[in-house]
């Protein structure tokens, strides 16, 4: 039970405490004739081995976090296991068998503490008591794992402890052996892991923990081509450390932008220098906004104006920046009332554990750029294709290391790596040109680098997670997958506009197979449609699956204007020619060859009326109003993204005829607002040039409407219903053709 | 005995009179359909707005929405513009929202035929 803070609390059994401090003192220390010298205990091994069993008798038996604290608080790791580790390695430790020993029962105990503390659904009060501690904690420790400045270069010295095990080819390695590869890998993981945790105020300078410092450690001292050698032998030597190496990439590439990755520092500069340029514009734009409608007198001035409206009404706004114009007045009116409407539905987002969360971007420091691009490029040239084909064997026969999280972590990487690889084509195209009349023709690079994850193996496991996330409402996991096969769909892309006749031939198989089931062109379009509440990050990737989805099945079907999809429905024709009698699974299986026939020749029939159709199901007031949604973020997006819904809103309005949707008062006004301000779009950009013709053309023709059919002033308010939609577009009742 | 009785029944006890709360003014059907709300909008639109055409789009835009804000706040002076019509939009999904709705445009079809 809870009790109230005071002088003598205690927060752990006092003499669980007692024991584990004298373990802890009884392990050595800095005294002796050489103070600076760490100075092992006799009984050390013991000690260490006592200290585990605590950790695993008393912790995990009883489900409490105490002996961890205790340790915390004792400050072991920094102040005894390091200690003792440096000195192990400093002191060619490798040929001593027992101080191996030691160093060994050191890291059984390291793994176990650094090991992630997360807020879970299953947490007593013991457990929420020590967490934010145990957090913090978790931050010195892996300041202490990552210090350079002591010269103790941990890292290193862990190898070590692996190395003969590592050496070891894996028909001869004992069950000791994998499992010291294990421990080996899942403190790498968790050093990746730990991060300063939020809210909570860390006393460590967050440099020293930061993911760029973890990065410059992982290259110093040779974590990385630990990594690389692992993962391009995974098949044949190191198959069951698959996921942990996952997992690592994963925490180690999570969040940071790729394409900053591949620029020279030059170029870095220069970009960062732009965003600043962009972030001082943006800010000197919000100055000029204000100086516009700010006072010219002082506060105590005292305007006041009276709003004349209908029946004798006036409404009082007082002010000087109401004097400019009227639409301020109306502006300031607005702003005055105090009531806000409630929202109903949980707002409540349950925080996302550590271990899966990658909305939240990274930034690096230029040397950690250039350290993770050597790593990157190397990965791609050797460990890509084995590791993450391994990986995705691994899920889907469901082994028994694997977990449920993996399959996110894989599915983000999956993207984040396609994402990386067309960026460095395209870094290699740019140095190429650049030396272009000094060094001889290159050979166009083949795709064949990242082909491990352009399989149809991968399309299938692709379809069902995907399918089973969106059924199960796994809606982190739905983002991952989405980011996931917008940048297949991207590589491919690129990979049809290749100069290789090969590649063209692979890339066009490949969108002839992604296109040819029905099913996903459904899913997609009741992902968009069902967007509900799921956070910004998942709105960004729907809507951008949706644009490039789109785009690349409209000129796919133009180009072959034969294409055929893989309907699930029966169509109404091949069940008519259909005996009666027969259950419709039967139907299936047994479907004569004359009948695949007609259904073909249908779809090539109907293609064309076939994208039209998809295109106007996707245009739907369900798509509308998660575009407007994903719009109404517009002061945040980038120009990439306010394109995406510029583009969505053009097709509504004007390629399907279906301006009508957008004639609501409230999707107006956000336009309005884009254009006109307060807070409008930065008016020198392109794209604001693009959005202010859309919203004239979409006025226009609203007047026109309005001035046609005036049951339109009503129907503003509302979200239409398809029922009136056509009439109120068209201003006639649709016509029903009956043929036959 | 008389003692008992008050005792019992308590009518010598002071009453405890709890004051009632003014009920809040909500945003709804009746309210949206009474003589203040879309029947005002109907009558009024077509006299009060008037739109200047090409080359004055945004202003126009501007226009109608000072409009829709000046009907909202005459209807329902308690929410903000962006608030009120997010509701109003709520409403327009109910069942008898939805026939009136019908009904509205009806009345402007050139030939309303029942077929």
């Amino acid at each position: 039970d809870a009790v109230a803070v005071g002088q003598d609390v205690q927060v752990v059994d006092p003499e669980v405490r007692a024991h584990v401090y004298s373990l802890v003192t009884a392990l050595g220390g800095f005294n002796g004739e050489d103070v600076s010298k760490y100075s092992i205990g006799d009984d050390a091994l013991a000690c260490l081995r006592d200290i585990k069993k605590w950790l695993r008798l008393y912790d995990e038996k009883t489900n409490r976090l105490d002996v961890a604290r205790c340790l915390g608080e004792a400050n072991l790791v920094n102040g005894d296991l390091l200690p003792i580790l440096s000195l192990w390695f400093g002191n060619g430790g490798h040929t001593k068998k027992h101080m191996t020993r030691i160093a060994l029962a050191c890291l059984e105990l390291l793994v176990p503490l650094t090991w992630p503390v997360e807020i879970h659904s299953q947490m007593t009060v013991n457990h929420h008591r020590h967490t934010p501690y145990l957090q913090q904690v978790q931050v010195q420790y892996k300041r202490g794992l990552l210090d350079q400045h002591a010269g103790m270069n941990v890292l290193r010295s862990i190898i070590g402890i692996g190395l003969p095990s590592l050496s070891l080819p894996k028909s001869e390695r004992t069950n000791r052996d994998e499992g010291i590869l294990k421990l080996v890998l899942y403190l790498f993981r968790n050093v990746a892991m730990i991060s300063a945790p939020k809210g909570l105020v860390t006393d460590t300078d967050e440099e020293e923990i930061s993911r760029s410092a973890t990065i410059n450690a992982f290259q110093q001292q040779q974590v990385f081509a630990l990594l690389l050698t692992m993962c391009s032998n995974i098949n044949d030597e190191f198959s069951f450390q698959d996921v942990v190496l996952l997992e690592i990439l994963f925490h180690l590439v999570k969040g940071v932008n790729v394409q900053k990755l591949f620029m020279n520092d030059t170029e870095r500069n220069a970009k960062r220098n732009d965003e600043l340029g962009d972030l001082l514009q943006k800010e000197s734009g919000v100055s000029r906004e204000y100086a516009k409608t700010a006072p010219t007198r002082h506060g105590r001035f005292g305007t006041m104006i009276w709003v004349k409206r209908d029946d004798a009404k006036v409404s009082t706004v007082s002010g000087q920046d109401i004097l400019k114009d009227g639409q301020t007045a109306f502006n300031k009116m607005d702003q005055s009332k105090k009531w806000n409407r409630p929202k109903h539905g949980r707002r409540q987002q349950e925080a996302e554990a550590a271990s899966g969360d990658f909305s939240s971007t990274t930034h690096l420091t230029p040397a950690a750029y250039i350290n993770l691009r050597t790593f990157v490029e190397e990965f791609l040239d050797t460990g890509f294709n084995p590791l993450l084909t391994h990986v995705r064997k691994a899920i889907e026969r469901e082994a028994n290391r694997v977990v449920d999280i993996n399959t996110r972590q894989w599915l983000y990487l999956v993207a984040w790596f396609l994402q990386a690889e067309r960026e460095r084509r395209r870094y290699q195209q740019k140095q190429h040109e650049k030396t272009k009349g000094t060094s001889k023709e290159i050979e166009p690079d083949s795709f064949s680098l990242v082909a491990g994850v352009l399989n149809q193996e991968t399309f299938v496991f692709l379809n069902r997670a995907m399918q089973y996330s969106y059924d199960n409402k796994e809606w982190q996991d739905l983002n991952a997958n989405m980011r996931c096969f917008t940048q297949i769909l991207l590589t491919v892309q690129e990979m049809a506009a290749s100069p290789l006749e090969e590649d063209q031939e692979i890339a066009e198989n490949i969108q002839n197979r992604i296109f040819y089931e029905e099913t996903t062109h459904d899913r997609i379009l009741s992902i968009v449609r069902g967007y509900n509440d799921q956070g910004f990050a998942y709105l960004d990737a729907c809507t951008e699956l949706a644009h490039v989805f789109l785009r690349m099945l409209e000129n796919y079907s133009k180009e072959n204007v034969d294409m055929q999809v893989r309907s699930k429905r029966r169509s109404k024709r091949a069940k008519k020619t259909n005996s009666e009698g027969q259950d419709e699974e039967n139907v299936e299986e047994n479907d004569s060859e004359a009948e695949e026939l007609a259904d073909a020749a249908r779809a090539v029939r109907e293609r064309k009326f076939d994208f039209k159709r998809f295109s106007a199901r996707f245009c739907s007031q369900k798509s509308v109003d998660t575009y407007v949604l994903f719009t109404a973020y517009y002061r945040e997006l980038d120009d990439e993204q306010l394109k995406r819904a510029h583009r969505f809103f053009y097709r509504v309005a004007f390629k399907q005829e279906l301006s009508t949707l957008l004639f609501r008062v409230d999707i107006l006004n956000l336009f309005y607002r884009m254009i006109k301000g307060p807070g409008s779009l930065d008016s020198t950009k392109p794209i604001y040039k693009d959005w202010q013709e859309l919203v004239k053309q979409l006025t226009r023709k609203m007047i026109k409407k309005l001035d046609e059919r005036p049951a339109l002033f009503t129907e503003m308010l509302f979200s239409k219903v398809n029922s009136t939609l056509f009439f109120l577009e068209y201003g006639y009742e649709k016509q029903t053709l009956f043929t036959g | 005995n008389a003692s008992d009785a008050t005792a019992v029944l308590g009518l010598d006890a002071d009453l405890k009179v709890s004051k009632q709360r003014a009920p809040i003014a909500k945003l709804d059907e009746t309210r949206l359909l009474s003589q203040n709300g879309i029947p005002k909008l109907r009558k009024n639109a077509k006299s009060k707005l008037k739109f200047k055409g090409k080359g004055h789009e945004f202003s126009d835009l501007g226009r109608l929405l000072n409009f829709y804000q000046l009907w909202l706040d005459d209807l329902y002076p308690r929410a903000k513009f962006a608030d009120g019509l997010a509701m109003i939009e709520k409403l327009g999904h109910s069942r008898r929202m939805q026939i009136m709705r019908r009904e509205w445009i009806d009345e402007g079809r050139p030939s309303f035929q029942i077929s």
